[in-house]
């Protein structure tokens, strides 16, 4: 699911097969947006975000390798543009990454989840959606990136690399510690064992 | 058996199904013996479930509409690209008051940006009216400056008789002095599926519109130096384009809403 559209077109210097290019690149703007709203938080911000997003997709179409992942090659100019803007209001939020934070990650009690019979039931039975987004949102920004762009978006580990800038066993190690860190806080599978 | 943080990097390939065979075994092994390891296998995949199914809810709204719009006018084939535009699309608009005059390059235009447009914007046509009205009067613009070269004049009965059979929508039109019908086209905009009725009001151009299963508040825009007056009624929206006051706007929604039936 939420894959590119069945026609993924060429965008090269035929005019048709641009205006198809542009039109299919157009069907993702609802997931470019709420990925930018995760980045930025603010609406406003989030569609700057978008516009500049295809401001430069349309203009770099030529560098679209046809049959490859369209929705990630927005996705990878999209956080681009979101980090060069970080950049240039100089507070890069990925060195947020830091080892405190790696350290802080590996605290929960597993060994609890591993007696528990079914923490997936559970976690699913007990985690209301707004305690989910605010533990989400508590996440640290390289973290939550990883996990939302794997769990919600459903980008490959090669692609989310891409998309951050980072090598592929980096993009693992977030994900796992961003999972690890939201059940963590996701109270619910705690007071049983521990 | 393998110690502990040697298995722990294989455990986030291992809950999204990317390990090769040889180390999932690895894995699979240790975990039966190892309640630590199990139980972070087993929260990483509680997680990626959970996430996973509520993703919708997670997602948060969808892009506004306006920015839909602003996203389509940015493509390289619909108009030379102006820098970001906040409400108004202002290259749109300057469209109108340069290029627009000489008599077919701003109809190819027109048809261009309308086509491209209708691919997209219906969906966005969905939460905005200011959009919609905006869409539906380039729409206005197109079918009455090609009725002006093609000169087509439909009756009333034939009128009728398309909108029956193309939108399953059995009108009867109105039949006013003051409103003159003119002709009716099958618009593009959104796959097709909006009806547009032309007429003239004291010699000047008004369109009618009406896009099926559509409801939406009532609401006078002023948009490309024209009025839109939206209303819905029995599950229908009408939408009334012409360069009018906005009284006349009134008085002619008034009439057609009285006539229609």
């Amino acid at each position: 699911m939420r894959m590119g559209p069945a026609r993924i077109a060429s965008p090269g210097a035929d005019s048709d097969a641009r205006a198809a290019f542009e039109a299919d690149a157009l069907e993702f703007v609802d997931s470019l947006y709420r990925t930018a709203l995760r980045l930025t938080r603010v609406p406003s911000d989030a569609e700057d975000l978008v516009q500049d997003t295809y401001l430069k997709a349309f203009r770099a179409a030529d560098t679209f390798r046809p049959g490859t992942n369209l929705r990630a090659w927005l996705f990878t100019i999209l956080h681009n543009t979101a980090r060069n803007r970080a950049r240039d209001r100089s507070r890069d939020n990925v060195t947020v990454d830091s080892e405190v934070v790696d350290q802080a990650a590996d605290t929960p009690q597993f060994a609890a989840a591993g007696r528990v019979d079914d923490p997936e039931t559970l976690l699913l039975r007990n985690t209301m959606t707004p305690e989910l987004k605010a533990a989400v949102d508590e996440l640290p920004e390289a973290f939550r990136q990883a996990v939302w762009l794997r769990d919600v978006e459903e980008f490959s580990y090669a692609e989310i690399a891409e998309m951050l800038n980072v090598p592929l066993g980096t993009v693992m190690s977030r994900i796992s510690r961003g999972r690890r860190m939201l059940f963590g806080r996701l109270q619910h599978l705690r007071p049983v064992n521990a | 058996m393998p110690d502990c943080s040697r298995i722990d990097p294989l455990v986030t390939p291992f809950v999204d199904g990317e390990l090769p065979q040889d180390e999932q075994q690895t894995l699979t092994q240790h975990i039966t013996a190892c309640p630590a390891c199990r139980g972070k296998v087993m929260a990483e995949r509680a997680i990626r479930s959970v996430m996973r199914t509520r993703r919708s809810e997670l997602s948060g709204p969808p892009a506004p509409a306006d920015l839909k719009a602003r996203c389509t006018l940015l493509k390289s084939s619909s108009v030379p690209v102006a820098p970001p535009v906040k409400s108004e699309p202002s290259h749109v608009r300057s469209l109108r008051t340069s290029a627009w005059r000489s008599p077919l390059a701003p109809l190819a235009v027109a048809a261009t940006l309308l086509l491209l447009a209708g691919v997209f914007l219906y969906q966005a046509t969905r939460g905005s009216s200011r959009v919609l009205a905006a869409e539906l009067t380039m729409d206005h613009e197109k079918c009455f400056r090609l009725n002006r070269l093609l000169g087509t004049h439909n009756s009333a009965e034939a009128v009728e008789a398309e909108m029956a059979s193309g939108f399953d929508w059995n009108v009867q039109l109105p039949d006013e002095a003051e409103l003159n019908l003119v002709g009716s086209r099958p618009c593009l905009s959104g796959e097709g599926k909006v009806a547009h009725i032309m007429y003239t009001y004291n010699g000047q151009p008004v369109s009618l519109f009406m896009l099926p299963r559509d409801t939406r508040a009532s609401e006078l825009v002023q948009v490309f130096g024209h009025r839109a007056r939206i209303w819905s009624e029995g599950g229908r929206t009408f939408v009334l384009v012409a360069r009018e006051s906005a009284s006349e706007m009134e008085r002619m929604a008034a009439l057609v809403r009285t006539t229609i039936r």
